[in-house]
């Protein structure tokens, strides 16, 4: 920021290092705050629909991601500006709601901002700008409404569902094995869902990554998987009908938490002190041992003498398991958390059909799988694949592939995708815009542009000509009267999105927009940006 | 020669600044022109955002006492505008900007005649005369609102609230926002109207609409311990237990010394100290509490405990949290167990544990006492959620303000209008300087319409010339014209279209600006001590007359 001058010419300092400070005001503040939010969008466009491409992200420590993901390219892209940091929040915050569609809402806000840029010029106020946009998002989300139609899930083994999941992996690097991870994903979620409340826990839905073998090979286990082995290796592999004691405290003599010190005056002493440590071990053991148990599970470590005596006894026990894990396992097997030895009753024990360790490949390591659970409220999807950054790709597809499930389950009404919604609601848009009499027509009708610009995009994405395609979807749409027209990403031969069965929510859908129009109204209100000049 | 050689007296230490008289007041004048000048463009239904980026952090504010804050005005002439925003801010919650305007605007009308070689001390009697009168006629000149009916009161407050969203990022929702804010201080106890017992929860994700007003409290799932999710997330009319007690297995003082002559009694001790966390927690169950809620962290084996008991726990939960939760269910906060009595047990309609968002919250819903309520805010991006939150606060403390005081006035520039037409009216019958001052005075009113109406972009000589022959025309009918930013002709009744704001708002801000003013004017002469330790680092570039000091080749 300039100095101001005192009409005597001396000049005067406001504000704190006001040297090193930047400001811009009015139509710069507009034009620098779109175009840096446009640069980000512009980046993920690419990534848009079946046939977008992935993003290769390297971190600052030399950590490598490949994805496809929206939420996790901008997040991954380490954003500075300002504004464009809005855009990084407003994909999270796509990405916390709804967990799929996050490339899909920043890039209807680039759009959103496109139009702006062009409005702005005409010198149109950024507050009518803004007010346009919000009267066409209302309109476009009362069309979704009507477009949208209510599914059964249930029908034809989940079906939809199967769908639905196979529409959101379909962009993503596994769209390969799609059918395969959508039906996995479908009963992974149907398993913990509690169809009465329409809710689903994801943190019952554990995703458990291992490379090496293909992505064919992931598969869902109606248990639990612990990345842990046996303490010992000479312990049973396997234990059929376990029972399980899940415990908290350390296999080791018990100490008191108020601090204490050992004094020991003569050689006997020691033995006695040797022999009583030597008691609690045999008594620990014996006592997990009378209460039928034939597994032990600890969230602690044990001494080298307990595992020693653990072996002896016959008793396979795992060490150092996570304190998330020991919850999972609790829920899944019914078994309570056992804080001390004293308190093991067999009630307290958790059953499950088999408890095994499960090696992978040539490598050495181990899982432990815990199957047949008495109560399966817990599941494990496994994920394989060639490389981590295969592995991780997954996982976030099939994380979204689980939310868009999940968001069915709490409301069953779908869109069909392939930009047929977002040509839909432009249609409809453009209508309204003809009844508005004030400045807002413009935007209106700019906001109606930007949701074209998605099929648009997601054509040019397929390698289809944008504009051809876009119109004739558009003409066909109105002349048929047919909003399930939409871009033949796939090239199946036909633009009916119906037939094609690319399903979508309804509720994504409606938050996309929502969120896009919230975060171009937020950015067309700054006028003035007061900003440290280091970049 | 030599005796015209005075020495040098050196009274102040090397490096101070000093700068005195007439020049000092134009200077400090311009200052606070420069500081006001950031803020202009916020004011008014049409008003802009700033987007202010200090270190990592990144605001987006619409609010003039928050964006004056962050700054970091360092000037001391202009702090003075800091701070009046500030105690308008604490004092109303709202109307930060006008005051900071009028402030301004009252220095820059001062300016001539300072120039000119008035006095600053018969400005300021001006000023203070000016003052007098206008809040003497803003008395005379608010509504009574009738409050017989419930609904009237509520559709006052909702007008007022309304009123005071209009400026900011949720004007379009600001039918729902009403609503909400008017719900919540409903719910506090009306002769206290404690606004720290609304809270506000921001959650990121959804749309704005998806805000939600809990009637008890909400707050965010604590950290849990492995067991936790065993426990049931769902009551009806529960016993809620509050404790500021840690329920964890730990030594019971720290610097205990006990000694043990076998090792058999080793076990004693550590059986002791399982029996004293054992019967804490059995004094818990035993006097029926369903819901254990602590300040203080509630370990694992107490959740595996509880669990087991199908009790809900929650540990580390905020001291204000806390203290809602304990208005909101009537219970009592206990720091011990011992005689622990089922009366000082608070309840609710209904506790839950939902999703929003992302996050798990805990809603303790329909409590039977409610005195407190918490509204979830929805948004897209953190910088949103904040901002609705900051407007949101303005409209609690304007209804709040509402709830007591019945009187308002007009919004949209109306009210300064008419005392500026007052004001001009009285200069007249007035003889000597004063007649100039008192005429500053009406002149530098009518700052707010004219810059509500340049920032939306109408044209301001017209309005206000349109603006002031309404008022002129005198009589009630032409009282309460202001700028119409919807409107064809840009001046209406604001009174009729709704834009109402409580007279006390005004009150403060005509007060508090005339009082920054005054105290600015008084100001001949400023002594800065230089900087301690001198950074020349910290030293604006190309600050011309300032060598950098210790410079060597």
């Amino acid at each position: 920021m300039s100095l101001a001058f005192d009409d005597y010419g001396r000049p005067y300092i406001i504000l704190r290092e006001q040297g090193s400070k930047k400001r811009m005001k009015g139509l710069e503040a507009y034009k620098s705050n779109i175009l840096a939010a446009k640069a980000i969008a512009n980046t993920l466009s690419s990534s848009l629909g079946p046939k977008g491409m992935d993003k290769m992200l390297v971190s600052p420590d030399g950590d490598v991601s490949v994805t496809n993901d929206g939420a996790t390219i901008v997040e991954k892209m380490e954003i500075q500006h300002p504004t464009a940091k809005l855009l990084v929040e407003l994909s999270q915050s796509q990405d916390a709601e709804i967990g799929d569609g996050t490339t899909g809402v920043v890039v209807l806000a680039g759009k959103l901002l496109e139009q702006a840029l062009t409005l702005l010029d005409k010198g149109i106020h950024p507050l009518k700008i803004s007010d346009g946009f919000d009267r066409a998002c209302d309109v476009a989300i009362k069309h979704l409404e009507t477009i949208s139609e209510e599914i059964d899930i249930q029908a034809n083994e989940h079906e939809a569902l199967i769908q639905a999941a196979c529409t959101a992996l379909g962009s993503k690097v596994v769209s390969k094995r799609k059918r395969e991870l959508g039906k996995i994903a479908v009963t992974a979620v149907l398993d913990v869902a509690d169809l009465n409340r329409k809710d689903v826990n994801l943190d019952l839905i554990k995703i458990q990554t291992k490379t090496g073998g293909s992505v064919e090979d992931t598969r869902l286990i109606s248990g639990i998987l612990i990345d842990k082995d046996m303490s010992h290796p000479q312990m049973v592999k396997e234990v059929n009908d376990a029972k399980i004691c899940l415990l908290t405290c350390p296999f080791e003599p018990p100490k008191p938490k108020t601090k204490h010190n050992i004094n020991i005056s003569s050689a006997e002493d020691y033995k006695k002190l040797y022999q009583q440590e030597q008691q609690y071990f045999v008594d620990m053991v014996k006592l997990v041992k009378d209460s039928g148990a034939n597994i032990a599970l600890c969230q602690w470590g044990f001494d080298d003498e307990a595992n020693h005596l653990l072996l002896q006894n016959n008793l396979p026990a795992v060490r150092w398991v996570s304190g998330t894990d020991v919850e999972l396992i609790a829920m899944a097997t019914g078994a309570r958390i056992i804080p001390r030895f004293q308190e093991i009753t067999p009630e307290k024990l958790g059953k499950a059909g088999s408890v095994k360790e499960v090696q992978f490949g040539t490598s050495n390591e181990r899982m432990l799988v815990i199957e047949n659970c008495q109560c399966t409220k817990a599941v494990t999807i496994l994920i394989r694949g060639g490389s981590q950054m295969i592995v991780d790709e997954a996982k976030r597809s099939i994380h979204d592939a689980i939310c868009v499930i999940r968001n069915l389950i709490k409301d069953n009404r779908i869109v069909y995708g392939g930009g047929s919604a977002e040509l839909a609601c432009a249609i409809q848009v453009l209508q309204y815009a003809d009844e508005v009499s004030s400045v807002e027509q413009y935007a209106i009708r700019s906001f109606a542009d930007a949701l074209e610009g998605i099929p648009s995009c997601l054509a040019d994405n397929c390698g289809l000509n944008p504009i051809t395609s876009v119109a004739q979807a558009k003409a066909r749409q109105l002349q048929e009267n047919n909003h399930r027209i939409g871009i033949d990403c796939m090239e199946l031969g036909t633009t009916d999105m119906k037939e094609q069965r690319i399903y979508e929510t309804l509720s994504s859908k409606k938050q996309q927009i929502q969120l896009a129009t919230q975060v171009v109204k937020m950015i067309l209100k700054i006028d003035d940006v007061i900003a440290p000049d280091d970049y | 020669m030599s005796q015209f050689l005075q020495p040098t007296i050196l009274l102040l230490r090397e490096g101070t600044d000093t700068s005195q008289g007439r020049a000092q007041i134009v200077s400090n004048i311009n200052a606070v022109q420069a500081v006001a000048d950031v803020v202009k463009s916020t004011l008014g239904p049409r008003g802009m955002d700033k987007m202010i980026q200090t270190g990592p952090k990144v605001t987006i504010s619409n609010d003039g006492a928050t964006i004056l804050n962050l700054l970091e005005v360092v000037h001391p002439a202009a702090r003075v505008l800091v701070d009046i925003a500030k105690s308008q801010d604490d004092e109303v919650g709202d109307g930060t900007t006008s005051t900071t305007l009028l402030a301004a605007e009252l220095l820059k009308e001062a300016k001539p005649f300072i120039e000119e070689g008035i006095h600053p001390q018969i400005v300021i009697q001006g000023y203070r005369k000016a003052l007098e009168l206008a809040l003497e006629k803003l008395e005379g000149f608010s509504i009574n609102i009738s409050r017989d009916s419930p609904e009237d009161k509520r559709n006052t407050l909702l007008k007022c609230a309304q009123t005071a969203l209009n400026s900011k990022l949720l004007a379009n929702t600001k039918q729902f926002f009403s609503e909400l804010v008017v719900s919540a201080v409903e719910k506090l106890d009306p002769n206290i109207l404690d606004r720290d017992l609304i809270g506000i929860k921001n959650v990121t994700g959804g749309s704005v609409t998806d805000s939600f007003l809990v009637d008890g409290v909400a707050f965010k799932k604590t950290f849990s311990y492995a067991g936790f999710e065993q426990q049931p997330k769902r009551f009806e009319n529960p016993k809620i237990c509050l404790l500021n007690l840690e329920l964890e297995l730990k030594s019971e003082k720290e610097n205990a010394e006990i000694r043990i002559e076998k090792p058999e009694e080793y076990q004693q001790i550590v059986d002791a100290e399982w029996a004293l966390i054992y019967e804490k927690l059995e004094t818990i169950v035993k006097a029926g509490a369903q819901i254990v809620l602590s300040k203080l962290p509630i370990g694992d084996l107490a959740t595996q405990y509880f669990a087991d008991r199908n009790i809900f726990c929650a540990g580390r939960v905020a001291q204000e949290d806390l203290l809602r939760v304990q208005k909101a269910t009537g219970g009592q906060v206990q720091t011990t167990v011992n005689g622990l009595n089922p009366e000082t047990f608070g309840t609710c309609g209904l506790f839950e544990e939902v999703q929003v968002g992302a996050e798990r919250y805990n809603l303790f819903k329909n409590c039977p006492q409610s005195r407190t309520a918490t509204i979830v805010l929805r948004g897209g991006a953190e910088q949103f959620i904040q901002e609705a939150e900051r407007s949101l606060n303005d409209a609690i403390m304007i209804v709040r303000r509402c709830f007591k005081a019945n009187k308002i006035v007009a919004g949209g520039g109306a009210i300064e209008l008419e005392l500026s037409r007052y004001l001009r009216h009285y200069a007249r019958s007035v003889t000597g300087k004063t007649q100039y001052i008192v005429n500053s005075y009406a002149k530098a009113l009518e700052v707010i319409p004219r810059t509500i109406a340049e920032n939306a972009g109408l044209n301001s000589i017209e309005i206000m010339n349109k603006l002031r022959q309404r008022h002129a025309q005198g009589g009630d009918e032409g009282r309460w014209y202001g700028v119409d930013i919807n409107g064809q002709s840009g001046v209406c009744d604001t009174h009729s279209s709704f834009v109402w704001e409580p007279s006390l708002v005004k009150r403060n801000a005509l007060c508090s600006a005339t009082e920054a003013a005054c105290a600015i004017l008084s100001i001949d002469e400023t002594v800065k001590n230089p900087k301690s330790d001198q950074d020349t680092k910290m030293k604006p570039k190309g600050q011309p007359g300032r060598p950098p000091m210790g410079m060597r080749r």
